[in-house]
């Protein structure tokens, strides 16, 4: 009978002593990719030994300009913020903020909270009126987090969300951003960015907006973005073109260790409008103060001048002279900051 | 594309998604804070701004 030779058969197979059969090499579906595996891996080695620097994010391409140029400072009325932190790790504080005196707002209050850990940053805000404002960063790997940002009003078509996700690689940058989506039609606006360093110095970027506010609509707008930054980061030029007609040109310099000045020329060159926009501004730290002057090509000399008389309380006189419409305004406001602890 | 109804439904989840966003989310930052928080807050100290 031919049963019984059966299972001793059967067991030689199924228990192969591992000196008995040799390894067999892996199969051969991933080795078909080997060349291309290979001449990637090559590639980022390369790329590596290039051993660029990471070129920043797009968003903050004129970060060093902002923050020389007034514009953003200008303020008005008085301001209090009542900051309590009520744990240091993991950071935990409350605000309650009150302006009143402005001459283009109303006195308002706001609550705030803000949460933080190593990965997950928490903020919220509500103001008298109960307008909500969200902000949620979530932290995934070192150099990748996503953001969420929300602004929610009971009044219908007040209401905004952003979501966007920042991936900073070794000598790039990759951002994408969604605001407004909708999922039942997929409307609202998308931009994706890519920043890439090309040399120590130079760093190339694209910028793509697609806007889709109706079904049937849509529009692509790419911009292009440059950026030359000096070998010991003491000046920065940045440009960004989008090829319908608009050119923003940025040049930032740090004189002094205290003195920084910043150029900024926008143009618009398209063919129903064409418009020039020059700024030429500098800030001074000084120990107790920080100084800032402007002058643009519209006519307006402007400067801002915060007093910090303790690290909780601080003064701010800003002024703004318009040569062109011969008008002027004075601001003189108080921010304090109180801080519990 | 998806059918009117499947729209419908999206629109009402967004609708109750954005509500319980816009009264939930001061609640929840505060909750998570005040149990995470080390040394934990007395609860007076979270509401009142002079305590």
């Amino acid at each position: 009978m031919a049963s019984p030779a059966f299972p001793p058969a059967k067991d030689g197979f199924n228990d192969p002593s591992p000196s008995s059969i040799p390894e067999a090499p892996k199969p051969s579906y991933t080795s078909a990719f080997s060349p291309l595996t290979s001449v990637y891996s090559r590639f980022s080695q390369w790329r590596k030994s290039l051993d660029l620097p990471n070129p920043g994010t797009v968003e903050n391409l004129q970060k060093e300009v902002k923050s020389t140029h007034l514009t953003n400072f200008m303020f008005d009325g008085g301001r209090a913020d009542l900051t309590k932190s009520l744990s240091m790790n993991p950071a935990f504080q409350v605000t309650h903020s009150f302006t009143l005196g402005s001459q283009v707002s109303t006195p308002s209050y706001n609550f705030g909270a803000v949460f933080a850990n190593n990965d997950v940053f928490l903020q919220g805000s509500v103001d008298h009126e109960g307008n909500v404002s969200a902000r949620m960063n979530q932290g995934w790997a070192e150099h990748s987090i996503t953001k969420i940002q929300t602004q929610l009003s009971s009044q219908a078509g007040h209401s905004m969300i952003q979501l966007e996700h920042d991936y900073q690689g070794q000598d790039y940058s990759l951002n994408a951003k969604a605001v407004n989506p909708w999922p039942a039609d997929l409307t609202g606006i998308y931009i994706g960015s890519y920043f890439q360093s090309v040399t120590k110095n130079l760093a190339l970027g694209v910028e793509t907006l697609y806007q889709r506010p109706t079904p049937d609509m849509s529009e692509v707008t790419t911009s292009y973005l440059a950026k030359l930054t000096s070998d010991d980061k003491n000046w920065i030029a940045t440009a960004q073109v989008q090829p319908s007609g608009i050119l923003q040109a940025t040049y930032w310099q740090k004189l002094h260790e205290k003195v920084e000045v910043a150029a900024d020329l926008q143009v618009m060159a398209a063919p129903q409008r064409r418009d020039a926009i020059a700024t030429l501004g500098a800030k001074y730290d000084l120990r107790m103060a920080t100084f800032r002057a402007q002058l643009d090509s519209t006519g307006k000399v402007s400067a801002l001048l915060e007093q910090r008389f303790a690290p909780t309380f601080a003064f701010l006189v800003s002024g703004e002279i318009d040569h062109f419409k011969a008008s002027s305004s004075w601001f003189i406001t108080n921010p304090s900051k109180l801080t519990f602890n | 594309m998806p059918s009117e109804e499947t729209k419908e439904r999206i629109t009402k989840l967004v609708e109750v998604g954005r509500a319980a966003l816009h009264y939930g989310w001061i609640p929840l930052i505060i909750y998570i804070g005040y149990t995470r928080s080390t040394p934990q807050p007395t609860l007076i100290k979270l509401i009142s701004p002079l305590a």
